[in-house]
């Protein structure tokens, strides 16, 4: 008893240490909005925030939305984990004196904005979908290719010979040496991707969509329905939290050897409690694929919806 | 590696985007020989605007730029060398304020700052705080442990310690994040100069694409493209003579 009771209190000092100055941000907003410190027209206090989270939830398909911004941000990184890590693999292992010629070109490359190129990516791949992940691919493309293209040159050179000397076949020297010493580092890649390309699919979302949560704050500002602004932006700060966090565990519970710290986290690398195993990274895919599905579901929905006489006005204010 | 060998390829890509442009091999429309965009870029209309955009941009990206290092390489190295609490009370607020999107915040700042200068320096800075808080944070955690035994054993205070110890031993991280947190600058501002401005690159981006000229929109990318090889050349050279002051054999820099 004595001892359930000293384990409770200690998990409370840990939370109240973790989560503590978070709370007192919320307590000291609701505080300004509340007390007219700060003007309540453009600060609405945490309740309205609430209400209006609700109401988007039951009358403007929200959900809808965070499900079309999940899957444009997973489809676009999948497409850039498709070109870039055999990109990467054949210009660092297959031909790395070749690279050395094209690393300028490439680092161009990845300076040029494809927000800036839009219209092209509208020529070549339509009005859809099609160039708002193009946009995402190409954003993500870049720190997925370099730092996995970084890992596979600097693979350590005498675990190659070793391996070679054991007369390894071109395949099983990558399954068996390469791939395992850099995949930390695609990983790693992928993380910057993610965060870049979540960014990046906000204003995306803003300045050319008819769905997902930058068009939803976009919509309300032009509306001036500044609650549905904070509550949309509640979503959008939820779901990049989330997404750091899951590719955080996949990070620390894939590769937990990885001593590498993390671009966005203040959390120490490495130290899984238990490494993620066949079954958990089986249920963390098929979580993955469903989504996927429900997702690629709701962005016919929400093309529905714009369509339909009878709920394209809810679809756009939907207040009353 | 000289000069000839690391830009053959460049070089080679510029003069077949002109050839196959030239040739009607690609459609001349969509992609027009370099010569014609480079042409379009110094006569008139664009030979004005183009230097004024520049400097509007650049005039957005570097103070935020600016205020982003110095707030947040002094913050995450000190973050880095705290005690154990100090990290713990920080890091759920820090991983949540770090997922604030600039865009989101843009919309904010709006409603209080209004339409103008300063709510897109805030996001500037905003987007370039977080990769150099968290980068300078995992510098002053790489460094030396016994380096800084060493300097509290000598008496530094806490701002000399982070000055002379763990500033130049972590320096390598801290500029591979500056270098990181500069190329988000530029890409956070091109999107904001397109959703709400009337001035810079993305502006003229912009107004170009929705008016379907396509040389002013390559012009555009083009020079932001430079400015960004630019600024990050300027900043691998500062480090570089940065680090030449340094005794370097002393720090054991990690991550270099």
């Amino acid at each position: 008893m004595a001892t359930t009771i000293k384990s409770l209190r200690r998990g409370a000092a840990r939370a109240a240490r973790r989560y503590g100055i978070f709370f007192a941000i919320l307590a000291l907003w609701e505080f300004a909005a509340k007390s007219g410190l700060a003007d309540s027209v453009y600060l609405p206090t945490l309740e309205t925030v609430a209400g209006a989270l609700y109401d988007l939830w039951v009358k403007a398909f929200l959900f809808t939305h965070i499900m079309v911004s999940l899957t444009r941000v997973v489809t676009g990184l999948a497409v850039a984990l498709c070109l870039g890590v055999p990109l990467a693999l054949l210009l660092g292992r297959i031909f790395p004196a070749s690279f050395a010629r094209l690393e300028a070109l490439l680092r161009i490359f990845a300076l040029v904005n494809p927000y800036c190129l839009f219209p092209l990516f509208v020529v070549f791949f339509g009005v859809g979908e099609t160039p708002k992940i193009a946009v995402l691919a190409w954003v993500s493309l870049w720190p997925i290719f370099f730092s996995a293209l970084s890992a596979f040159k600097n693979v350590d050179p005498i675990l190659v010979k070793t391996a070679l000397a054991t007369r390894a076949t071109p395949f099983s020297l990558f399954r068996a040496v390469i791939l395992p010493a850099s995949l930390p580092s695609v990983f790693h890649g992928v993380r910057l991707g993610v965060e870049m390309s979540f960014f990046i699919l906000i204003a995306a979302e803003m300045t050319g969509a008819t769905a997902g949560l930058g068009w939803i704050i976009h919509n309300a500002g032009a509306l001036n329905q500044v609650d549905r602004i904070y509550a949309a932006g509640v979503c959008v700060v939820f779901l990049g939290v989330a997404l750091n966090w899951f590719t955080l565990y996949l990070k620390r519970g894939l590769f937990f050897w990885d001593e590498r710290r993390d671009p966005f986290s203040t959390m120490a690398p490495g130290g899984a409690r238990r490494p993620v195993g066949r079954g958990r990274l089986a249920i963390a895919v098929a979580v993955f694929l469903a989504l996927m599905a429900v997702g690629a579901w709701r962005i016919f929905e929400a093309e529905r919806l714009l369509n339909d006489p009878s709920t394209v006005h809810e679809y756009h204010v939907s207040r009353e | 590696m000289n000069f000839y060998r690391k830009y053959s390829c460049v070089l080679l890509f510029l003069l077949l985007w002109e050839l196959l442009s030239r040739l009607a091999l690609i459609n001349p429309v969509f992609f027009p020989p370099l010569s014609a965009i480079l042409q379009t870029a110094f006569q008139p209309p664009l030979s004005g605007t183009l230097p004024e955009a520049l400097w509007a941009s650049l005039s957005r990206a570097l103070p935020g730029f600016l205020i982003a290092t110095l707030a947040g390489v002094p913050l995450g190295l000190a973050l880095g060398v705290a005690g154990g609490s100090l990290k713990e009370l920080s890091a759920f607020p820090l991983e949540v304020f770090s997922q604030v999107n600039p865009f989101l915040l843009f919309h904010v700042l709006i409603l209080f700052m209004g339409i103008g200068e300063a709510p897109k320096i805030a996001i500037v800075a905003w987007s370039c705080l977080w990769p150099t808080l968290f980068g300078s944070m995992n510098a002053a955690l790489s460094v030396n442990p016994s380096l800084i035994k060493a300097g509290r054993a000598m008496g530094l205070s806490r701002a000399g310690l982070l000055a002379k110890i763990v500033f130049p031993a972590g320096f390598p991280l801290v500029l591979a994040s500056l270098r990181l947190s500069l190329g988000y600058s530029l890409f956070m501002l091109i999107a904001a100069e397109m959703m709400g401005a009337s001035s810079g690159l993305g502006f003229l981006a912009l107004n170009s694409q929705e008016t379907f000229q396509l040389r002013p929109m390559y012009a555009s990318v083009l020079v932001i493209a430079l400015v960004g090889l630019a600024l990050d050349a300027s900043l691998r050279l500062g480090g570089r003579l940065y680090r030449g002051r340094l005794p370097e054999e002393r720090w054991n820099s990690p991550g270099d």
